[in-house]
């Protein structure tokens, strides 16, 4: 079984699962195999679940939790919260969002 | 699954593409690795191109250029474009 992170929220795939196509935000993917455990930080990309239960997690890049590093993360997310406070142009103020998005979903990823 | 009509995202209210979006998260979660991780993934990043400009039918002298991240909106490339709601 895996879990994946979907725009509309944690989604649970397991054999059988109806034919998805689903977009997937920052977070974490959790890969139940048997009795393992695997999680990986996923940046974004796509969920594709075919009929035949095979299901592609497509991203541009994909590690696995322990890969990352925590006093990076927190200083990522200290950085772009304070230029969302910043930001002016609506370019500026998305790219800030997006960067408190990616930094608080890698926070919680380490500390969950 | 958004209500619909709706704006969509706020990137893309914003004006971005959303292969820019996967771009700069993609970015944002390399420049968060451990080493040694974190070169090989840089090293991912970069981007070589070579750029000629046409005149007459003929091209000039090709000029190269290497990037480090793909800017959020590459005059010179025709993006295979997704729409997203």
């Amino acid at each position: 079984m895996i879990i994946v992170p979907a725009t509309t929220g944690q989604m649970g795939v397991l054999p059988g699962h109806v034919p998805t196509i689903a977009e997937l935000k920052p977070g974490v993917m959790t890969v139940h195999e048997g009795t393992d455990v695997s999680k990986y930080f996923v940046s974004s990309g796509f969920a594709f679940i075919h009929a035949n239960s095979v299901a592609d997690v497509i991203a541009v890049e994909a590690v696995p939790v322990d890969h990352l590093d925590s006093n990076l993360v927190q200083k990522g997310l200290a950085e772009f919260t304070q230029k969302l406070g910043s930001a002016s142009t609506d370019l500026e103020k998305a790219e800030a969002q997006i960067g408190v998005d990616v930094y608080s979903a890698m926070n919680s990823a380490l500390t969950g | 699954m958004a209500s619909a009509g709706a704006a969509g995202p706020f990137w893309r209210a914003a004006g971005m593409t959303y292969v820019s979006y996967s771009n700069k998260c993609a970015s944002m979660v390399r420049n968060c690795l451990k080493e040694p991780h974190r070169s090989e993934a840089l090293d991912r990043e970069k981007v070589h191109f070579s750029i000629s400009k046409w005149i007459d039918g003929k091209p000039e002298k090709p000029c190269k250029f290497l990037i480090f991240f793909l800017l959020s909106s590459p005059p010179f490339f025709l993006l295979g474009f997704l729409f997203i709601e």
